[in-house]
């Protein structure tokens, strides 16, 4: 399929200010006991330079999203449809999906032009190569340069993540350095060959919060001085207020609603989008008032209900409707969508995905 | 470092001493000694006068701590480690004489071990839960199952009559007790694959199954995926990462190696009438030959500790994590 996304004046290609343009991605898990679909049709977009920020609770298919991307997906996750349109530094569109995971163009993908950081810190290293090893690698693997340059390199760009005495630092084993740290060694990996787009899986995570504040501060001043696009996962919606230019809500693995920042703070549509507004705790509220949590928990992977997959836990619950019928993405507007039948209740029949983006 | 291996060794002193004590003691708390198991299995009834006089000439009349004395002290000062009563030889020259092609087989199946299990690990957990991995796992649990000495009766059996090769011992034959010569080294290898083999099954099929559940741990952490997103090919990734650090383990086994090298497959040696220590060892049990048999105990005991030192002075030296101090 050819990417929808053209202007007259550049037809053959996609948007050129689009650099990731994911369209109804699924990937699914075959395990003995039946098929997870982790990602079941995930639509996000993110323009050069920007920060999207995919949000929702654990187990929505965020960090499955994040790999898919890149095709490290784990065993027995395969890609079952969907397209993963990257614009590659040369001009070139190509579809990720269509790669071979363990082929030579993925490998050039990964680390070069897409580069990824993990949840935690702490595994995210091999505990017994030096971090200089690790950065050399990346360098060696993408960038034409000798084992000094790499090293050279290597220095500059712990100096350039905040890590103090880099160049005795390029030495130190991960099991040496503080959580913030080996968070930052993993950022100076992951930027050592200027990718065009960083995934950061929940980066923050499992810091403390001033580290939190640091890791982020840090990332936003690398995108302002790159011009790198940032994908941020994230379940803090505190965070997401504070980076993110565009949002994508995602409700297993589905994308509820998206939009740029202030449609999905101020203006939100999707009631999943709304009680996890209210669910935030207010230093403000009057006393004794307790938080709003949403009712329910995730339905099991092999639960999966009928229709839109939230009606369960959904206050505004239309009978016969929303148990039955899967709700289309609508669009509200040219940035901000949603997927739900109160807002496309109109047309009766559900108009086709295709018509809609 | 070098201070640490100083001190370790100046703790082994104390350690020997004790174990030497108790090594010992253990051998003479059977009631009886060499000479009475001696007349227990002599056929005509031996004068007591001459018992007696044998008993006062070994120094088995007196009481323990006296010949514990006269065994240490020798060892210490001469480097006399007694005599053997069955042998009639000096326990020193018994020893070395079995040494040399113990070492020889335990290296050799030491090597055999690491060159087949740690490749076959890998492939099993790699392709976990495939028809690759079921077969080498199958073939592993039968090789845990069956014990060596069944293993090496049935080669031997299969040698013999399919191939007509002279089983038992490491030489034909006419070289037994020929001088060394090219000939000789060469009917050495010709026969000593299949001890090797034989000792190694086991070995092999525990090793198989230890490097794959390590490997399995540490395929599925997130360093891997985290040198998989920046690009590394799939064969230098699992090269560089997981096995490197599945590896560690291993090496820490290599402690057991060494007391293995004098008393590991006593009765697998005797089934194959091999003319290594472990044998020696058995026999001198069993025949209450106390010196033989303390002396023996002694250097397990050393090589043990020895073991420990050098795989421990391994494990710093290639995993980072561990400082020695």
């Amino acid at each position: 399929m050819q990417p929808t996304h053209t202007r007259l004046d550049d037809p053959a290609k996609t948007d050129s200010q689009t650099l990731l343009d994911v369209k109804d991605l699924k990937t699914h898990f075959f395990t003995d006991e039946g098929v997870v679909k982790a990602v079941d049709g995930v639509n996000l977009s993110l323009k050069r330079g920007e920060t999207l920020c995919v949000v929702g609770e654990s187990g929505c298919g965020k960090s499955v999203t994040a790999r898919s991307i890149l095709r490290i997906v784990p065993n027995p996750g395969q890609i079952v449809s969907g397209e993963i349109n990257f614009q590659q530094r040369d001009g070139e569109a190509i579809d990720l999906a269509r790669m071979n995971p363990k082929g030579r163009e993925i490998r050039k993908i990964r680390g070069g032009e897409i580069s990824m950081i993990f949840q935690e810190p702490m595994s995210s290293l091999s505990p017994v190569h030096t971090i200089g090893s690790q950065i050399m690698e990346a360098i060696l693997l993408h960038l034409p340069v000798s084992r000094q340059e790499a090293r050279k390199r290597a220095v500059s760009m712990l100096d350039l993540v905040g890590i103090p005495r880099p160049s005795e630092q390029l030495d130190a084993y991960s099991f040496e350095l503080s959580g913030g740290m080996r968070q930052r060694a993993m950022i100076a990996i992951a930027l050592a060959c200027e990718p065009q787009l960083l995934i950061a899986d929940e980066p923050t995570t499992a810091l403390d919060v001033t580290t939190q504040a640091n890791i982020l501060d840090l990332i936003r001043d690398l995108q302002q001085d790159s011009g790198m696009a940032v994908l941020f996962i994230t379940h803090d919606l505190g965070v997401v207020a504070e980076i993110a230019d565009e949002v994508v809500v995602m409700y297993l693995g589905r994308d509820v609603e998206s939009g740029d920042v202030d449609a999905i703070f101020h203006d939100a549509k999707h009631p999943y989008t709304r009680a996890l507004l209210q669910s935030i705790p207010r230093y403000d509220s009057r006393e004794n008032r307790r938080l709003y949590s949403i009712k329910g928990t995730v339905p099991h992977p092999f639960a999966r209900p009928h229709g839109c997959p939230f009606h369960p836990r959904c206050d505004d619950f239309i009978a016969e409707r929303c148990n039955s019928i899967d709700p289309p993405r609508h669009k509200l507007s040219q940035s901000h969508s949603v997927r739900c039948l109160l807002y496309s209740a109109a047309d009766e029949a559900p108009p086709k995905e295709d018509a809609l983006s | 470092m070098l201070w640490y291996i100083v001190r370790r060794i100046v703790y082994l002193i104390p350690t020997l001493l004790i174990v030497s004590i108790i090594a010992f003691v253990v051998i003479q708390l059977p009631p009886g000694d060499f000479l009475a198991s001696l007349i227990s299995k002599a056929e005509e009834t031996v004068d007591q006068a001459q018992v007696d006089a044998l008993r006062e000439r070994y120094g088995l009349d007196e009481p323990i701590y006296v010949q514990y004395w006269k065994w240490i002290s020798g060892i210490v000062t001469k480097g006399d480690f007694g005599r053997s009563f069955e042998w009639d030889k000096d326990v020193s020259d018994l020893i070395w004489e079995r040494l040399g092609l113990t070492v020889v087989i335990s290296l050799l199946t030491l090597a055999f071990i690491w060159i087949v299990a740690i490749p076959i690990g890998i492939y099993s957990a790699v392709k976990k839960y495939t028809i690759g991995d079921y077969v080498v796992t199958v073939i592993g649990f039968i090789g845990l199952a069956i014990p060596n000495f069944l293993l090496a009766l049935v080669l031997m059996y299969i040698a013999f009559r399919y191939f007509g090769q002279s089983v038992g011992g490491l030489f034909s034959p006419e070289y037994i007790v020929a001088d060394w010569s090219i000939d000789r080294v060469l009917d050495l290898l010709s026969h000593i694959w299949l001890p090797v083999v034989i000792l190694g099954t086991a070995g092999t099929a525990a090793l198989i199954r230890v490097m794959r559940a390590n490997l399995l741990d540490e395929l599925s952490k997130l360093y891997v995926d985290a040198a998989r997103a920046r690009g590394l090919s799939e064969l230098k990734l699992l090269f560089k990462y997981p096995v490197r650090v599945a590896l560690n383990p291993l090496v820490s086994a290599v402690a057991w190696v060494f007391p293995a090298l004098v008393s590991g497959s006593a009765i697998t040696s005797i089934v194959l009438n091999l003319q290594t220590t472990g044998p020696l060892l058995y026999r001198s049990l069993q025949s209450q030959d106390m010196y033989l048999a303390g002396s023996l105990i002694l250097l397990v005991s050393v090589l043990t500790i020895i073991g420990t030192l050098v795989s421990d002075i391994l494990l710093a030296w290639i995993d980072p994590r561990i400082q020695l101090q």
